[in-house]
């Protein structure tokens, strides 16, 4: 078995070709489902049954199936009903890559509004007694206390859930977008090369990875910087 | 629903094929793991930095790009190997169920590794302190005092593991293993009804994950029943 150094250096430039639609893909989508997060961990936590118990079964399914199951129900099965094609979501859903972007989106939401959550139940109670002592209302105290430390707390798991994302765009490739993996797998059918091709896309996706993982890191620093000024003080 | 009639046997077969896909790998991906946390947790440098690469490839890097990976590289790699004994073997298959098994067993444990390595470290240190004390021998304090604390740390994280080992079953089917998604594809070229199936699918998957939670859950309280102070 020899490899085929100069298929890899070939087939490098046509594979990063899709990197951009990968880019895409999870830019929106991490995007947008941050955004439902958002709203469903409000809904999670506002205390009202009606509100909650959706959220929760929401959480529920799209935290039970698998991704590919997801992408497969919007992009094979909505077009099934008529009225969804004469609908003006027709416009996202006749496009794979809007099907993609959807899928990604609702299952990216569910997963992150937990992140959240986890954030956001640990932030100390003294702090927010402290604040409702200072006189600040419910919605002063979530904004200015809970908010900024819950933030802190999530990050490093939100950023293990954009790997994770990442990693999902890959899945694209699977209703015909011409993502890297997408492109990956049309060439290992014509070549048959499996290793070289392979192995170096992978590469590139841990590339990406360390990247999205320092960039993470950065920011994760620069929201605690003051308090490590402060465990500082306190030595 | 009508639609579905007819087609109720293959899915059951399918949803057995995920179950032993589930088995097969959850066996494989403890061994994985426990391997991997040794590797970390061991005095030797090269385990260690065998151990790091093996946790930063395998979580790097798309599932579906392992799980093809394994499916054709492992079957050009045993075909030469086997040509070298035997010139006149055109080509070996590999059945997705083994290669995609592997694969996902190795990706899942690699985020086993370190959450055993993080439940082997949490094991009370008083607790080794009083088995020593009492003059329990390396073998004795790793059966009877690490691995019963370890579980108990190890088993919320690995509940998601298990989650996870069950949704990737699905991704096998994309190199052509018969599990429900595979089936579900055969179904909608005979009855032309996407939604319907997919969503059955999607609920089969729904019931495999509940039952794994409730396990994990019932399990969990089961760990607890002699450490909950009253």
């Amino acid at each position: 078995m020899n490899i085929d150094l100069n298929l890899i250096v070939e087939s490098i430039p046509e594979m990063l070709s899709g990197f951009g639609t990968t880019l895409y893909l999870l830019i929106i989508s991490g995007f947008l489902g941050l955004l439902l997060a958002i709203l469903l961990l409000l809904m999670r936590i506002s205390g009202k049954f009606y509100l909650d118990f959706p959220a929760q079964i929401y959480i529920y399914i799209f935290r039970g199936t698998p991704i590919l199951v997801q992408i497969f129900i919007i992009y094979y099965g909505l077009p099934q009903f008529e009225y969804i094609q004469d609908s003006m979501f027709w416009i996202i859903l006749r496009e794979p890559t809007g099907c993609a972007i959807l899928a990604l989106t609702l299952n990216t939401g569910a997963y992150v509004s937990e992140i959240l959550r986890g954030g956001v139940l640990a932030v100390n109670r003294d702090l927010i007694e402290a604040g409702s002592a200072l006189g600040m209302n419910a919605r002063h105290r979530f904004i200015y206390i809970t908010t900024p430390i819950a933030i802190r707390i999530a990050l490093p798991s939100y950023s293990n859930d954009v790997v994770s994302l990442l990693k999902s765009t890959a899945l694209a490739s699977t209703i015909t977008i011409t993502d890297m993996t997408g492109i990956a797998r049309t060439i290992v059918s014509k070549t048959y090369a499996p290793y070289e091709i392979f192995v170096s896309l992978a590469i590139v996706y841990m590339i990406c990875t360390f990247i999205i993982q320092k960039f993470f890191g950065f920011i994760e620093n620069k929201m605690s910087n003051y308090t490590k000024i402060d465990s500082d003080n306190d030595k | 629903m009508e639609a579905l009639t007819g087609w109720w046997d293959d899915f059951f077969w399918g949803s057995k094929v995920v179950a032993e896909v589930f088995i097969a790998s959850l066996g494989l991906t403890i061994l994985f793991g426990l391997i991997g946390a040794a590797a970390k947790l061991s005095n030797s440098k090269i385990a260690k930095k065998l151990a790091a690469a093996y946790t930063v490839i395998f979580r790097g890097t798309p599932e579906i790009l392992v799980i093809l990976l394994f499916y054709f590289g492992l079957a050009i790699t045993i075909t030469s190997i086997a040509k070298i004994f035997d010139p006149t073997v055109k080509f070996i298959d590999i059945p997705p169920f083994w290669s995609g098994t592997f694969a996902i067993s190795l990706i899942v444990g690699s985020y086993a590794t370190e959450t055993f390595r993080g439940a082997f470290l949490g094991v009370n240190q008083g607790s080794i302190e009083a088995a020593k004390a009492l003059g329990m021998s390396q073998l004795q304090l790793f059966i009877y005092i690490r691995i019963p604390e370890m579980w108990r740390i190890a088993l919320p994280p690995f509940g998601n593991h298990m989650l996870s080992l069950v949704k990737d079953t699905a991704l096998i089917s994309v190199i052509g293993l018969n599990e429900t998604l595979f089936v579900a594809k055969q179904a909608i070229t005979v009855t032309g009804k996407p939604f319907t199936m997919y969503i059955f699918v999607g609920i089969i998957y729904l019931g495999f994950s509940s039952i794994i939670t409730l396990t994990v859950i019932a399990v969990e309280r089961y760990g607890k029943r002699t450490t909950t102070v009253k």
